[in-house]
C-alpha cells in the first residue's frame, strides 16, 4: 500500500507540475511564440528591465504576505470561536463569502469603498486591496482550521482547565499546537487564493497597486508573451527556495 | 466578556465589513432598474427575479451543477491518495505539501496558457503522438468539456487536498494498526476507519472545490472556447459587456441561494454549518 | 511610495508626493515602451500608468467621480453616454495646437462633431484572417458559414461583433435594434456554431501562426500582428502565410478617443499628455509597436514605407467606404441582444 501511495503520489505531482516545467522551459525560449528556437535569457532581461513587472510582483508580495497574516491569524482565531459554540449567522456569512461569485464580490466592495470615501476623503489603494483579500480568504482559513478542530479531543483542553490553566492559557499551550498543521495548510491557500486573485483585486485596486495579476491579464490576453514566463519561473523559484531553506532552518 | 466572543470579534466585524455590507449593496442592486450604461438607477422592480423563469437560465444553471459536481469527484478521487501520502510521510510532510501548492503561485493565466500549450491541435500531446504514429490526425482535446473539467481539477486540486491533509495528518497510525490487528483488510480499513475519520476534511474540501467551481468563468472561457456559458459566465457578462447590473445582482443571489440550500442539505445532522 | 501607501493612508500619501502628477488609464497594450517615459522627462511630469481590459472595468472604476484617473481613452459609442453622465470634462483646443495633426476623417467625426470631449485616438475595423493555404478564397462574411471550415473557424467573443458579422451577411445594418433583424441574425449564428472551433478575442493570433485556425472573424490589429509574425523573408521579399480581408457585404469599424475625466484636478498636464500624443513622431512610435492605424493623419510620413501602405491597417479610401461605426444601442435592444447571445451559447 505505501509502495503504490509513493508511485501515486509521482504521477500526482508531475500533474501538478507539467505547466510549470512548460513555462520554465519556453522562458529561456528566444522566439517570441510557442515554437521551441534555442536558448535565451532576453526574457528575463526584459523583465529585469521592465519596471511595471517588477512593482507590481512586489505589491503582489506584499499584498499576499499582509492579507495571509491577518486571515491566518483571525480566521483561526475565529474556527475556535466557532468550535467552542457554534454563530449561525457567521458560519452564514462564511458560507455566503465562499458562494459569492468573484465578480459580484468585487463589483459590491467596490460600491460599497466609493460611496464610503465619498465622505471620507479616501481613495482605492493598497489598503482596499488587502481588505478585499483578507475578507475572501477568511473563509478558507475558517473552513480548514475547524475541519481539524471537529476531530479534536475537548477532554484534552479541559484537563488542562482542570490543572489550573487559564482558557487563554489552554487554548495557546494545548490547543494551538495541536492546531499547526492545519494552520499551515491554511495560510498557504490564503496566501494562494491572494496572489492569483485577478478579478476582485482589479476591480478595487486604485491608481497606485497594480499586482502582478493585472499586469500578467494586460499583456497576456493577446496571446503569450515569455517574459511573464520569465517572470512565474522566477516568482515560484523564489518561493521555493525561501520553502526549502526555511525547512533547513526548521530541522537545524 | 469570554474569550469566545473576542476571539470572534475581528471577524465578525471583517465579515460585516466585506461580506454583509457588499451583500445588502447587491440585493439593493437587484430590486433596481439598469442604468443606461451600467450602474442601477430607480425605479424599484422585482422584474429582474421574474426573468430568471426561463428555461434557458435553468439550462445553464443546471449544466453547471453538473460539470462542478463532477470536478468535485474527480479532486476527491486524485486528492484522496496524495494526502494520504503526504500525511504519513513524517518529517518531510511540510516539504510535500508546498510542493503541492507551488505551480498555484503562478498566475491562473499563464498556467492556463501552459495547458492550452499542451493540448491543442499542434500542441504537444498530439505532436508527441503523431511523432510516436499512434495518431494520424491530431485529437481535439482543447474547446470541449472535457477539457473545462480538466482545468477546473487542475485547478482546484490543492483545496482539496489541503483540508484533507489537515485531518488525515492526526489520523494515529496506531488505530490503522489495530484495525489491521483485528484482522481488517487494507481496503476495510480504508472504508470503516480512514474515511469515517478524516469525514470533516472531505466535507471541507469539497466545499472548497464545488462552490468556487461554480462561480468559474475563465476556466471555461478558455479551454471551453466561450461556446457554452456556465453561471460564472452569465454573471460576469451582466456586470460587464451586457452592462445590466441588476439582472446580474438577481442572477447570483439565485446562485448563492440555490449553493447555501445545498450546503444545508450536506452539513451533518444536528452539527453545525461550517 | 505605494509600498507605504497602506500604512500611512491613501490620502495622507497623497498629500506628500512632489512634484507634478498625472494618471492616466488606458487599455493594455496601447502605446510604445518609451512613450510615457519621454513624456515623463520631457515636461517633469510623474505619470501612474494603469491599463483595463474592456470599457465596462474602465466605466465601473469611474462612474462614481472618484476614481483618482485623470486620463482615460473610450471607444467612440462610449463619448456620449458618458458625456451625458456627466463624466468628461470640456477640453480646451487652446491648449491641444496638434488638433490640426487629425486625419481629415477624423476632424470631425460623428461621435464628437466639435471634438468637445475626446480626440480620436487609434481606429480600426473587424475582418476576416485566413491561411493562405486554404485552396479557395473567402471574400465575404458569409463565407464563414462554408462546411470546409468545420472545426477551424473562431468568431470573436463579442456580442457586437458576432451579431454585426451575422447581420452583414443579411444585409441589415451592424447597430440593428429590430427585433425581426435580430432574431434572423441569431438564427445564422446558431447555424453557424456546429463549425466554430472557438470564440476568442486577441487570443486566436497565437493559433493562427501556430496553423490550429484556418480562418478567424478578427480586428484589423490583432490580423495584422499576427500576418507580421506569420512571414517569412524569402530574396528580400517578406511573405506572410495568413492573409486579411474586409468582407464584401461591409464591416463594422471602430476608434478609442483620449478624453480628461470631470473629476480631474490636472487639467492642464492633461491637455499637455494628450498635445504630446498627437505629435506626429509620437503616434508613429506607437503604430510602429501596437500595429494600430493612428487616427493622426501626420504620423503617416514618419512610418516606415511598409507600415504606411499596409492594406491592413491604412485600408483603400473605397474600402473603408463599406464599413459602418458602432453605435450606442438603446436599452430595450441591449437586453434583447444580450438574451439572444445567452440562447446562443447554451
Amino acid at each position: 500500500m505505501k509502495r503504490g501511495l509513493a508511485v501515486y503520489a509521482v504521477f500526482a505531482y508531475a500533474f501538478l507540475h507539467v505547466p510549470l516545467l512548460i513555462l520554465a522551459v519556453f522562458s529561456f525560449n528566444s522566439s517570441r511564440f510557442a515554437v521551441w528556437e534555442r536558448f535565451s535569457l532576453q526574457w528575463y532581461r526584459a523583465v529585469a528591465h521592465d519596471g511595471n513587472l517588477i512593482e507590481s510582483s512586489l505589491n503582489s508580495l506584499i499584498i499576499a504576505i499582509v492579507a495571509t497574516a491577518l486571515a491566518t491569524i483571525i480566521g483561526t482565531l475565529a474556527a475556535y470561536g466557532l468550535w467552542k459554540r457554534g454563530s449561525a449567522w457567521l458560519s452564514g456569512s462564511m458560507y455566503l463569502s465562499l458562494v459569492t461569485p468573484e465578480i459580484v464580490t468585487g463589483a459590491s466592495l467596490l460600491a460599497l469603498f466609493q460611496w464610503v470615501f465619498r465622505f471620507a476623503h479616501l481613495r482605492l489603494g493598497m489598503h482596499t486591496v488587502i481588505l478585499a483579500h483578507v475578507g475572501f480568504s477568511l473563509a478558507y482559513v475558517v473552513v480548514v482550521v475547524l475541519a481539524r478542530l471537529r476531530s479534536y479531543d475537548r477532554t484534552l483542553e479541559e484537563a488542562a482547565l482542570d490543572l489550573g490553566a487559564t482558557e487563554l492559557g489552554a487554548f495557546y499551550r494545548v490547543t494551538l499546537p495541536y492546531l499547526v498543521p492545519a494552520i499551515a495548510a491554511a495560510a498557504m491557500l490564503a496566501f494562494t487564493v491572494s496572489i492569483d486573485d485577478y478579478v476582485i483585486t482589479s476591480l478595487v485596486a486604485g491608481v497606485d497597486s497594480q499586482t502582478l495579476p493585472m499586469v500578467i491579464y494586460a499583456m497576456a490576453r493577446r496571446g503569450v508573451n515569455p517574459a511573464l514566463n520569465a517572470v512565474s519561473t522566477l516568482v515560484v523559484f523564489g518561493l521555493g527556495m525561501l520553502i526549502m531553506l526555511s525547512e533547513r532552518l526548521r530541522k537545524t | 466578556m469570554k474569550l469566545r466572543n473576542i476571539f470572534l470579534a475581528p471577524t465578525a466585524i471583517l465579515m460585516a465589513v466585506t461580506m454583509l455590507a457588499p451583500l445588502a449593496i447587491i440585493m439593493v442592486y437587484s430590486l433596481l432598474t439598469r442604468g443606461a450604461y451600467g450602474g442601477v438607477e430607480l425605479p424599484w422592480t422585482i422584474e429582474n427575479f421574474t426573468r430568471l423563469w426561463d428555461p434557458v437560465y435553468a439550462v445553464i444553471f443546471l449544466r453547471s451543477f453538473w460539470i462542478a459536481a463532477v470536478a468535485t469527484a474527480l479532486c476527491l478521487v486524485l486528492g484522496f491518495p496524495l494526502a494520504m501520502f503526504i500525511a504519513r510521510s513524517g518529517s518531510r510532510k511540510n516539504l510535500y505539501l508546498s510542493l503541492v501548492i507551488l505551480p498555484f503561485w503562478t498566475s491562473f493565466l499563464i498556467r492556463t496558457y501552459a495547458w492550452m500549450f499542451l493540448l491543442r491541435d499542434t500542441g504537444i500531446l498530439n505532436s508527441l503522438l503523431q511523432a510516436l504514429r499512434i495518431i494520424r490526425e491530431p485529437l481535439s482535446l482543447l474547446y470541449n468539456d472535457g477539457a473545462v473539467i480538466l482545468g477546473l481539477v487542475y485547478g482546484f486540486l490543492p483545496f482539496m487536498v489541503l483540508p484533507l491533509y489537515a485531518t488525515l495528518e492526526r489520523l494515529d497510525p496506531s488505530l490503522l494498526e489495530a484495525a489491521a490487528d483485528l484482522g481488517a483488510r487494507p481496503r476495510d480499513t480504508l472504508v470503516r476507519v480512514t474515511f469515517p475519520l478524516c469525514a470533516p476534511g472531505i466535507r471541507a474540501g469539497a466545499i472548497l472545490v464545488f462552490v468556487p467551481c461554480l462561480g468559474t468563468y475563465l476556466t471555461s472561457d478558455l479551454l471551453g472556447g466561450s461556446k457554452t456559458v456556465m453561471i460564472g459566465n452569465l454573471v460576469q457578462n451582466q456586470f460587464t459587456a451586457s452592462r445590466d447590473w441588476p439582472f446580474g445582482a438577481a442572477l447570483s443571489l439565485a446562485l448563492m441561494a440555490i449553493a447555501m440550500v445545498l450546503l444545508f442539505a450536506a452539513r451533518k445532522r444536528g452539527e453545525e454549518m461550517l | 511610495m505605494n509600498r507605504r501607501t497602506f500604512l500611512i493612508g491613501g490620502a495622507v500619501a497623497a498629500a506628500c508626493n512632489r512634484g507634478p502628477r498625472l494618471n492616466i488609464f488606458n487599455w493594455s497594450d496601447y502605446v510604445a515602451p518609451d512613450t510615457i517615459p519621454n513624456f515623463e522627462r520631457e515636461f517633469g511630469i510623474r505619470v501612474r500608468y494603469g491599463t483595463y481590459e474592456s470599457v465596462p472595468e474602465m466605466l465601473a472604476k469611474v462612474m462614481t467621480g472618484n476614481s483618482g484617473w485623470d486620463v482615460i481613452f473610450p471607444s467612440a459609442e462610449y463619448i456620449q453616454p458618458m458625456r451625458d453622465m456627466g463624466l468628461l470634462a470640456r477640453l480646451n483646443h487652446d491648449w491641444l495646437p496638434n488638433l490640426s495633426n487629425l486625419g481629415p476623417q477624423f476632424q470631425q467625426p460623428p461621435w464628437d462633431p466639435g471634438l468637445e470631449w475626446s480626440v480620436p485616438y487609434m481606429h480600426g475595423a473587424t475582418g476576416i484572417v485566413y491561411q493562405k493555404s486554404l485552396r479557395w478564397t473567402p471574400q465575404a462574411w458569409s463565407d464563414l458559414w462554408d462546411s470546409r471550415l468545420a472545426g477551424k473557424l473562431t468568431m470573436l467573443d463579442d456580442p457586437p461583433e458576432v451579431f454585426a458579422a451575422c447581420l452583414k451577411t443579411l444585409g441589415y445594418s451592424i447597430n440593428s435594434g429590430d427585433p425581426n433583424q435580430l432574431k434572423a441574425a441569431q438564427q445564422r449564428a446558431i447555424a453557424q456554431k456546429p463549425l466554430v472551433r472557438a470564440y476568442l478575442n486577441a487570443e486566436v493570433r497565437d493559433q493562427l501562426i501556430a496553423g490550429d485556425v484556418a480562418a478567424a472573424q478578427a480586428w484589423a490589429v490583432t490580423a495584422a500582428q499576427a500576418i507580421a509574425a506569420a512571414s517569412e523573408r524569402t530574396e528580400g521579399v517578406s511573405v506572410s502565410k495568413l492573409a486579411f480581408l474586409f468582407p464584401s457585404e461591409g464591416f463594422p469599424r471602430y476608434a478609442d478617443n483620449v478624453a480628461i475625466l470631470r473629476e480631474s484636478t490636472r487639467a492642464e498636464s492633461a491637455h499637455r499628455f494628450i498635445n504630446y500624443l498627437l505629435r506626429p513622431q509620437v503616434a508613429a512610435a506607437i503604430v510602429e509597436t501596437t500595429r494600430t492605424a493612428a487616427c493622426n493623419g501626420a504620423a503617416q510620413q514618419y512610418l516606415p514605407e511598409s507600415l504606411r501602405s499596409d492594406p491592413v491597417l491604412y485600408p483603400s479610401a473605397e474600402i473603408l467606404a463599406r464599413g459602418e461605426w458602432f453605435a450606442p444601442q438603446s436599452a430595450a435592444s441591449q437586453r434583447l441582444r444580450d438574451r439572444m447571445w445567452t440562447e446562443i451559447k447554451t
